[in-house]
Parts: structure tokens; C-alpha cells; sequence
């Protein structure tokens, strides 16, 4: 995401060198030294046998490379790890998605996956929480949990046979709502144990999906708020009909306050200058750049300036020689 | 050489100064683009090339080959935009144009056997590209430019595809006995001379694309198959070396 085009004065221009060079010190070497670009021959030993995997091929008994990145060894394993490409699903990722298309009893999601993602009907938790067989019913009410450009949060489940299944099996996962969507490069998010941040003296949620996705919305309570509708409203009731109808009371329950807005718009400036600087996306990360653009009073439209830039990049040189020597 | 018969037997210099065998200056960015997943941006000297690689993604609903989508690997599409104000003339060039539609064909088979799309089922790589100004080598530009983009979208290749063009001194009708060939031929020696763009699979001397529109005698042929070739050499050398800094400058930046 390189939305932002930087333009830097001269010592701006020196500073953001200086915090670049610093911070390639301070990576590590091993790196530098095992990057490679396509047509590269990586050295091996066959005395050990070994497996070629992505990003790898056979040439007249040579282990090339067929893209440009990092070769990465694991045991007998050689692959290389590419530097930008498109998201690439591992079973049991947190991704975020929007619906492309409706189709018999399943959605299709963009996940910047090469093919659409499939979240079938029978792998989502039913907004009414019973668990039972899907009817033709519910199959005709598929709109009604979500439409097309809906965004919605789901796990990777794996590759079938037509395609790439999610499943939404949670009160964690699905549609998200009230809040930014953010794409960045999927490199810049890194698999951890927790995705899912509330960021409590905000009041919003912070979804980093594994596949570059990256949610900014209002928090809401993982309750059954579900079942309560289905109580107090008829099942011949369509929710979505009943969020537009815009009765007060609705209007009410999905009012943000503006201080809640311009949080998520602070926050989501924070995930924007990370990615224009190419770092890594965590929530450390971003929660500094929060504190800093409010220790430094800054306007929210002013972090995406040049100046802000530079500073998150010494901050985060600073950082990193700090994690380095503790 | 008719464009200035005189000068050039006498130091051997071409109209922009450069010798026989030289290329003309070659620079490239790659990244340009936020929204692509792969873009670059190429200059050969005046001829300025942005490409954008979209994909592999799933292919579009109603698209041309419908059924060819659904085969087990994934299809190339390529479109070149060749803006009005690129070249001498202000020229509207209809969506039709031949000229266009061939280039996009070659541009097209060339990655297709080159890229592996077998990795990717059911997908589409879009390839666009969009000339901004035109001296001569179009093909050759463009090849380049699309093989810079793709790396950056990380489709895995067995090598990059480089490209030149070669043409030789003298026409056709020019019954020339020592006619010399050139490398790298600009817009104005273009429109005079005989030439052929040559690509090929890396530094290798395997040859994937060599395409000519003008007549030229069969003996001189083999001079200007040569001396593209080495110059495919030269310019492998180059987008080697802009990879290499681009990969360098990301790698520092993520842990």
C-alpha cells in the first residue's frame, strides 16, 4: 500500500536514510545472505538428500530459484520465501474478506487469494445459535446474514477439492461492521497467537487478517445478540431490512460516537504509515504510532505527512536496538 | 545508413553518438504501484513503459474463454494502452489496432510458457501496460517492463524473459556488401532500417520471442540474431541488478 507518496525535504530525506540504515544493522544478517532473485542456483548438499519446495525448481541437477526472495531452510526442506506476492492460505489463518458473490448454499469471498474463498452455509454458526440442518430456508435467508461487499471475518478451514473452504464456526468471526477496511501487502502480517485485539481505551477492535486485510472497527461484545432478534422479532422478519428501515431505536444501537470514530481513523493512519515504511504490522507497532501521534498532538490527516513518517521510522529503529541489546 | 550515409562510414557513429554495439541508457523501478500486485516502470532510453501485473486472481465472470478459465492452470491476459500523446504524432489508436493486438498476443505466449501457471488453477494474470512515450524498441520495452512486474508480484518463473532489438545498417534495397549490424535501435533508425526484436530466456542464448516486420537480406540475419542476443546479455545484466536493490531496500525494512 504505497497510497501515500512521501515527499521529503532534504533533512527529512537524511533522517529516513539514517533510521533505514539503522534498522538494516540491526537485521539479521542471515537475510542479506540468503536472498536471491529468479535464475539463482542455491547451494545444497545431496549428500543429505533434499526437498524442493515453493519458489524452487530442478535445472540439469541444480536447485534454482523461480522467484525472488529468501531461501528458507527447514531440515531437509529448501524453499524460498518470496518478498510481495499474493496471500497464500494456511489451515487455521485468521483472514478478512469481502463477499463477491452469493451462490447456492455457500458465499464466495475475495481473500487476495489467487481464486475466491468459499464459506459454505453449513460451516457458520446460524445467526438464531441453534445448530441443526440447513434448510432450503435458511438457504433462501442467505442474504439476510450476508450480502455481497459485506465484510466479514473467518478462519481458513483448507483446500477442497473446489477450492479454498473458510469456516465462521465462532461468535468471533463474521460480519464486521462500523468500521475501515485496510489492505496492505500480506508480508507485513506475520502469523501469531492473537489477531484479534481490543484495544480497550479506544473502544475499537483491531483485526489483522493473515491475508493483508486489516479491520479497524468499533468494538462490539462477542455475546448472542442474535438470539435475542430472533426472540423479540417473528422469524419472518429480515434483519437486513430491519437495519435499514432505520427505526430509532436501531438507529440508536448502531450510533458510534465520534470520539470512537476519530479513534479508528487515528488507528487506521497508524496501519497506513506502517505499511508505506514496509514495517511489519502488530499491534505493538501500531499502538505506538497511536501514542505518538497523540503524545505529539497531532491531527489525524497530519500522521499521514512526511514528517510523522520519519519519526515512526527512528521510533522504530530505536525499538528494534533496544529489543536487540534486551 | 540512409539517414546520414556519410557520418556513419566515416566514425562509425549513429545518430545519437552511440557505437554499433551499445545500449542505449535502460533504468527501472519496480513497486510503482500500491493498488497492483506487481508494477514497474521502464525507460530505454525515450521509450517509458509502466506496467501492472493483477493476479493470479479469480478470473472474470463473462470474460472471453469462459471454459478456458476453468482449465488447470491459470491464463495470461495481457493489454497494452498506448497513450496518444506517446509518439511523434498525436495519434488515436482504436482498441482494434493490429499493430497492438499482435504485440498483446506475443507479449502473451511468451509468459505463458514461461511463467508456472500451473501453480495457480482456476486464476488470471493480468498483465497491463501502458506506453507513455515511444522511441523505437516497443516489444523489447514492454517484455522487459512485464518480466520486472511479475517478479515483483512473485509468479514464479524459470527465468527472466529479456529482451533487445538488432536491426542492421543498411536496407534492404541498399545492396551493401559491408553492412554492420546495430544494437538497440531508436525511434528514427527504427523507420529506416531493417530490425527484429529478439527475446530470450535469461543470459541463456535460448531464444523465446524473435519477432520482425521489415525485409532484410538472409546472409545479415545471423549478425543481427548475434548481436541481439549479446545485447539480451547486457540487459539481463541491468534488471538483474534493479531486482537486487529492490529486494535489498525491502528486506531491511521487515525482520
Amino acid at each position: 500500500m504505497r497510497e501515500i507518496q512521501l515527499s521529503l525535504n532534504k533533512t527529512q530525506k537524511i533522517r529516513l536514510q539514517r533510521a533505514l540504515e539503522k534498522l538494516e544493522s540491526l537485521s539479521s544478517k542471515v537475510n542479506a545472505n540468503a536472498s536471491v532473485t529468479i535464475a539463482d542456483s542455491i547451494p545444497v548438499s545431496y549428500e543429505d538428500g533434499v526437498l524442493k519446495g515453493h519458489g524452487t525448481l530442478d535445472l540439469n541437477g541444480e536447485v534454482v530459484a523461480t522467484v525472488c526472495g529468501v531461501v528458507e531452510r527447514v531440515n531437509k526442506l529448501v524453499y524460498v520465501r518470496t518478498l510481495r506476492a499474493r496471500y497464500k492460505p494456511e489451515v487455521g489463518d485468521i483472514v478478512v474478506g469481502r463477499v463477491s458473490e452469493v451462490a447456492p448454499k455457500r458465499w464466495r469471498l475475495d481473500i487476495n487469494y489467487s481464486q475466491n474463498a468459499v464459506l459454505m452455509l453449513s460451516s457458520m454458526n446460524l445467526p438464531d445459535g441453534i445448530q441443526r440442518r440447513r434448510t432450503a430456508l435458511d438457504e433462501l435467508n442467505m442474504r439476510s446474514i450476508f450480502e455481497e461487499d459485506d465484510v466479514i471475518c473467518a478462519e481458513v478451514r483448507g483446500l477442497q477439492h473446489d477450492g479454498l473452504h473458510l469456516q465462521a464456526r465462532s461468535q468471533k468471526y463474521g460480519k464486521l461492521e462500523r468500521g475501515q477496511l485496510l489492505t496492505v501487502p500480506p508480508y507485513l502480517v506475520k502469523r501469531r497467537k492473537q489477531h484479534f485485539h481490543h484495544l480497550e481505551q479506544y473502544g475499537v477492535d483491531l483485526i489483522l487478517g493473515c491475508n493483508g486485510f486489516i479491520w479497524v472497527g468499533e468494538h462490539v461484545e462477542a455475546k448472542d445478540d442474535m438470539v435475542e432478534d430472533q426472540v423479540n422479532k417473528p422469524k419472518s422478519q429480515n434483519i437486513k431490512s430491519n437495519s435499514n428501515s432505520g427505526t430509532l431505536e436501531e438507529q440508536e444501537r448502531t450510533y458510534t460516537p465520534i470520539g470512537t470514530r476519530q479513534n479508528i481513523c487515528r488507528i487506521a493512519n497508524a496501519v497506513r504509515v506502517s505499511a508505506t515504511l514496509g514495517f511489519n504490522i502488530t499491534a505493538e507497532v501500531i499502538m505506538e504510532t497511536v501514542d505518538l501521534s497523540s503524545s505529539l498532538k497531532l491531527d489525524i490527516h497530519e500522521m499521514l505527512g512526511s514528517e510523522f513518517c520519519v519519526l515512526v521510522a527512528e521510533g522504530e529503529a530505536e525499538r528494534r536496538s533496544i529489543n536487540k541489546k534486551g | 545508413m540512409p539517414l546520414d550515409n556519410s557520418s556513419y562510414s566515416l566514425a562509425l557513429l549513429r545518430l545519437d553518438g552511440r557505437r554499433w554495439n551499445e545500449l542505449r541508457r535502460l533504468s527501472a523501478q519496480i513497486s510503482t504501484q500500491a493498488a497492483a500486485d506487481g508494477s514497474s516502470y521502464l525507460e530505454m532510453g525515450n521509450t517509458k513503459i509502466i506496467c501492472t501485473v493483477d493476479g493470479p486472481a479469480e478470473g472474470r465472470r463473462g470474460g472471453a474463454g469462459g471454459s478456458e478459465a476453468q482449465s488447470g492452470e491459470a491464463q495470461v491476459e495481457v493489454n497494452i494502452n498506448i497513450a496518444g500523446f506517446s509518439g511523434v504524432e498525436r495519434k488515436k489508436r482504436t482498441r482494434g489496432d493490429k499493430r497492438t493486438t499482435e504485440m498483446q498476443l506475443v507479449i502473451k505466449e511468451a509468459f505463458a510458457s514461461n511463467l508456472f501457471t500451473r501453480l495457480y488453477p482456476h486464476s488470471t494474470i493480468y498483465i497491463s501496460l501502458h506506453v507513455l512515450n515511444q522511441d523505437g524498441s516497443l516489444l523489447a520495452a514492454c517484455l522487459n517492463a512485464t518480466t520486472l512486474a511479475l517478479i515483483d508480484a512473485g509468479i514464479p518463473m524459470s527465468d527472466y524473459i529479456v529482451a533487445c532489438t538488432a536491426g542492421s545498417t543498411s536496407s534492404y534495397s541498399a545492396n551493401d556488401e559491408n553492412a554492420d549490424p546495430l544494437l538497440d535501435l531508436n525511434g528514427l533508425e527504427e523507420q529506416e532500417l531493417p530490425f527484429l526484436t529478439v527475446g530470450t530466456v535469461g543470459a541463456t542464448e535460448e531464444v523465446c520471442v524473435l519477432a520482425m516486420e521489415t525485409r532484410v537480406q538472409i546472409q545479415r540475419l545471423e549478425g543481427m540474431l548475434a548481436v541481439g542476443i549479446d545485447g539480451c546479455k547486457q540487459v539481463k545484466r541491468i534488471l538483474d541488478g534493479v531486482v537486487r536493490a529492490h529486494g535489498k531496500e525491502v528486506l531491511k525494512k521487515t525482520l
